[in-house]
């Protein structure tokens, strides 16, 4: 089995529906001859061709829309935002029409749209953003966010095929972190929670990079402590979360996301409902405060979720 | 000493709105101070009766000085804390808020739980016996193994029972540890019920209500209840029911400007010449059949029901039998109906539904052998199908259709059809 970085597993992952479907095409900003501002898309040009790796304008609005009429005529796109946080422009299209169309009119949107997000690199206010719970709110969306390389080419090829449109967070800080034995070929990987690290005490639930922050600040506790990789926000895993929350009894929900209606939150209200008789302890969130996402370098790791908040929080709880 | 704002320093204490042993609720003015801006009062941060004043009047202090203290453990009534010595657990929460302006933020400190956040020292908060909170997991665990948790060690915070407490206690077996199961026959998979928690005898029931009023039952009450025993003991009563879709029914009635009742009763007639074995008598073992239709029309007044008769109903239209059913009703209400008039019948219509019901057994008028009862139409999802078979589903306007019958003059398979002729004819009713 090959090993892969994060960012060449979601390269292989195109590559291998592209070569298998027809259907399948991407589109964006620079995803052609530059090959994509992470080099993404690298090589799909000489490929594919430009007919099936299409440069667009400056024009998000334009690109989901694009994908929205090509995937009611039968096609299977994946439109590139070139940062997560440009998608506030195409906004209404993805939110609106995407989400909507099958409600309204009973036609299939089979739209996959590629969120480069997440900070860590200073990249400030506009490039650093994880805004996947706007899209966990608007119904008609599914929205995941692999934190491995495996799970990154297996979550996206299930996008590309799933009829429904689906925002794939990709985040910019494993691109080349994070590297992992990928299986060749084509698979799927469902869209539900994955147990990260089996244990007993205590469970950390996470997703995205937040995986790995959480992996790493548990790892040397002298105590059992789970981490529960979501994958997937919308659907979101409820048995796997209220299973761990069974078996542990005390919980830790981090978010690299703002902290105000965050992924987290929704999982914080569903162990509260339905996990009540399980918890020995109170629900504790780890987040990003509800500001911006500083330029600088000091800064932003202040605002972000380190390795030692998490293990300050889980320490926290332990001891409760 | 609140901050008062960014650059308030420090502040003189002008009075004290409540004294040592006072009792103060939160957010209450409990003193004024004066700073170089403003002259302000200062509210409690907590509920509880005032321990110590630690600034006098007039003395200036810095931000964050600790102005009086409040035992949030008092109960309003009780004796103060120095008169009541024997009393634990007093918990203090300083009056003074931070520099950092968190107002009403409290220091607090208790015997039972030092760890608890401050903010969630209220006295609504949940409590155990033994003044120890127990987290929902524990408290599942206890109730699922019988244990009293009290004789549990905690080594939690501030010594809180966790669940691996818990966990551990019935490793080792602990004393209040699952009780053995007396041992029970072998082959019986039934467990003897815990003996029932002694009943509390109920006050003996003292005697039927005082009553508002008392008297016989009107003539017109012993009337009706004499025919309706009377029927029931002579027919062999059965109820059929079918449902009508009345869409159009409603949109013809609607354009005519009639109630549903005078086109039911016109589509009944038209069915009945067509299903004569229901329009008839039957008087011992006389059965008799009509050609014609005397209608009768159930009319419902103060004091009891009355079932007018229309003559010859078959020879009206649908306004013309609206106007005769509105005459009969009005001249009903009015007591001036002709003995003659509630005479004669070959069936009857009633007609409960405008109060809402949505099916009923009516009791036959005797000697008729069926009596038609017709129940609110509602608005219902139906499943219709289009002349090209296909389903869809649709809001329309349903009703059920109920007919008790006498079965010594006919079987249901004659009011069954009787009943889905009428409704036919009813789904198909023109509508212009």
């Amino acid at each position: 089995m090959p090993t892969l970085t994060y960012l060449q597993a979601i390269s292989d992952a195109m590559r291998t529906e592209m070569r298998a479907d027809e259907r399948v095409f991407v589109m964006g900003e620079d995803v052609g001859v530059f090959g994509g501002a992470f080099k993404v898309t690298d090589g799909f040009t000489e490929e594919f061709g430009p007919e099936r790796v299409m440069d667009t304008p400056l024009a998000e609005s334009a690109i989901i829309g694009c994908a929205i009429g090509a995937a009611t005529e039968g096609m299977r796109p994946i439109a590139e935002m070139q940062f997560s946080d440009f998608i506030s422009c195409g906004f209404d299209q993805l939110v609106n029409v995407a989400g909507k169309m099958f409600y309204r009119q009973g036609l299939s949107v089979n739209i996959t749209v590629r969120l480069p997000s997440g900070g860590g690199f200073s990249g400030g206010p506009f490039h650093s953003q994880n805004p996947e719970a706007w899209f966990m709110h608007a119904p008609g969306l599914k929205v995941v966010a692999p934190s491995t390389a495996e799970d990154a080419k297996g979550l996206l090829i299930k996008a590309v095929r799933d009829p429904n449109p689906v925002v794939f967070m990709e985040h910019k800080h494993l691109y080349r972190r994070v590297k992992g034995e990928v299986p060749e070929g084509t698979y799927e990987t469902d869209f539900t929670a994955r147990v990260a690290r089996e244990g007993t005490d205590l469970v950390v639930i996470a997703y995205g990079a937040m995986v790995h922050t959480a992996l790493e600040a548990t790892a040397e506790l002298d105590a059992s402590v789970e981490v529960l990789d979501l994958r997937s926000l919308v659907p979101l895993d409820e048995e796997a979360i209220l299973a761990s929350v069974r078996k542990c009894s005390k919980v830790v929900i981090v978010d690299e996301a703002n902290q105000m209606c965050a992924a987290g939150a929704q999982v914080a209200a569903l162990i509260a409902e339905r996990g009540w008789e399980d918890l020995d302890g109170p629900v504790v969130r780890v987040a990003t405060p509800d500001v911006p996402i500083p330029f600088s370098p000091p800064l932003e790791q202040a605002v972000l979720p380190q390795v030692d908040d998490v293990r300050e929080a889980v320490r926290e709880l332990l001891d409760y | 000493m609140p901050q008062m704002g960014v650059s308030v320093a420090e502040g003189t204490l002008v009075e004290w709105k409540k004294q040592v042993g006072d009792w103060v609720e939160a957010d209450e003015v409990i003193c004024a101070i004066s700073t170089d801006k403003i002259d302000t009062d200062v509210e409690a941060p907590a509920t509880g009766r005032v321990a110590e004043i630690r600034v006098d009047v007039g003395e200036t202090v810095e931000v964050g000085v600790v102005l009086a203290t409040i035992s949030t453990d008092a109960k309003p009534g009780e004796p103060h804390v120095s008169e009541s010595s024997s009393r634990e657990g007093t918990s203090e929460a300083d009056v003074a808020m931070d520099a950092a302006g968190e107002a009403g933020e409290l220091q607090g400190d208790t015997a039972d739980d030092d760890a608890t956040p401050a903010s969630a020292q209220s006295e609504a908060r949940p409590r155990s016996a033994g003044g120890r909170r127990y987290s929902p997991v524990v408290m599942r665990m206890a109730a699922e193994h019988d244990l009293d948790l009290s004789q549990i060690e905690g080594t939690g915070r501030g010594g809180r029972v966790r669940k691996q407490d818990v966990l551990a206690f019935l490793e080792s077996g602990g004393a209040g540890a699952a009780p053995a199961e007396p041992p029970m026959h072998i082959e019986s998979p039934y467990k003897p019920d815990a003996p029932a928690p002694p009943k509390k005898r109920a006050p003996r029931f003292a005697g039927t209500p005082e009553p508002v009023s008392g008297g016989t039952l009107s003539r017109m009450r012993q009337s009706i209840g004499r025919a309706m025993v009377e029927s029931l003991q002579t027919a062999a009563t059965c109820t059929t029911i079918v449902e009508a879709d009345m869409t159009r029914v409603d949109a013809a009635r609607k354009r005519l400007g009639v109630s549903f009742l005078p086109i039911v009763a016109r589509a009944a007639i038209e069915t009945l010449r067509e299903h004569p074995a229901l329009n008839a008598t039957l008087d011992g073992e006389a059965y008799t059949r009509y050609d014609g239709v005397h209608l009768g029309i159930a009319v419902a007044l103060d004091e009891g029901l009355i079932v007018p008769v229309i003559r010859d109903a078959q020879d009206l239209s649908v306004e013309g039998l609206a106007g005769r059913i509105k005459d009969v009703a009005q001249r009903a209400r009015a007591n001036r109906l002709d003995p003659d008039e509630v005479r004669g019948g070959t069936f009857t219509i009633t007609n409960p539904g405008g109060a809402g019901s949505i099916m009923a057994t009516p009791v036959i008028n005797q000697p008729q052998v069926a009596i038609l009862d017709t129940e609110a139409v509602v608005k219902r999802p139906v499943v219709v199908t289009d002349e090209l078979g296909n389903d869809s589903i649709a809001i329309r306007q349903m009703t059920y259709l109920c007919m008790s019958w006498d079965h010594r003059a006919l079987d249901g398979i004659t009011a069954a059809r009787f009943l889905r002729a009428l409704a036919d004819r009813l789904e198909a009713w023109p509508v212009g």
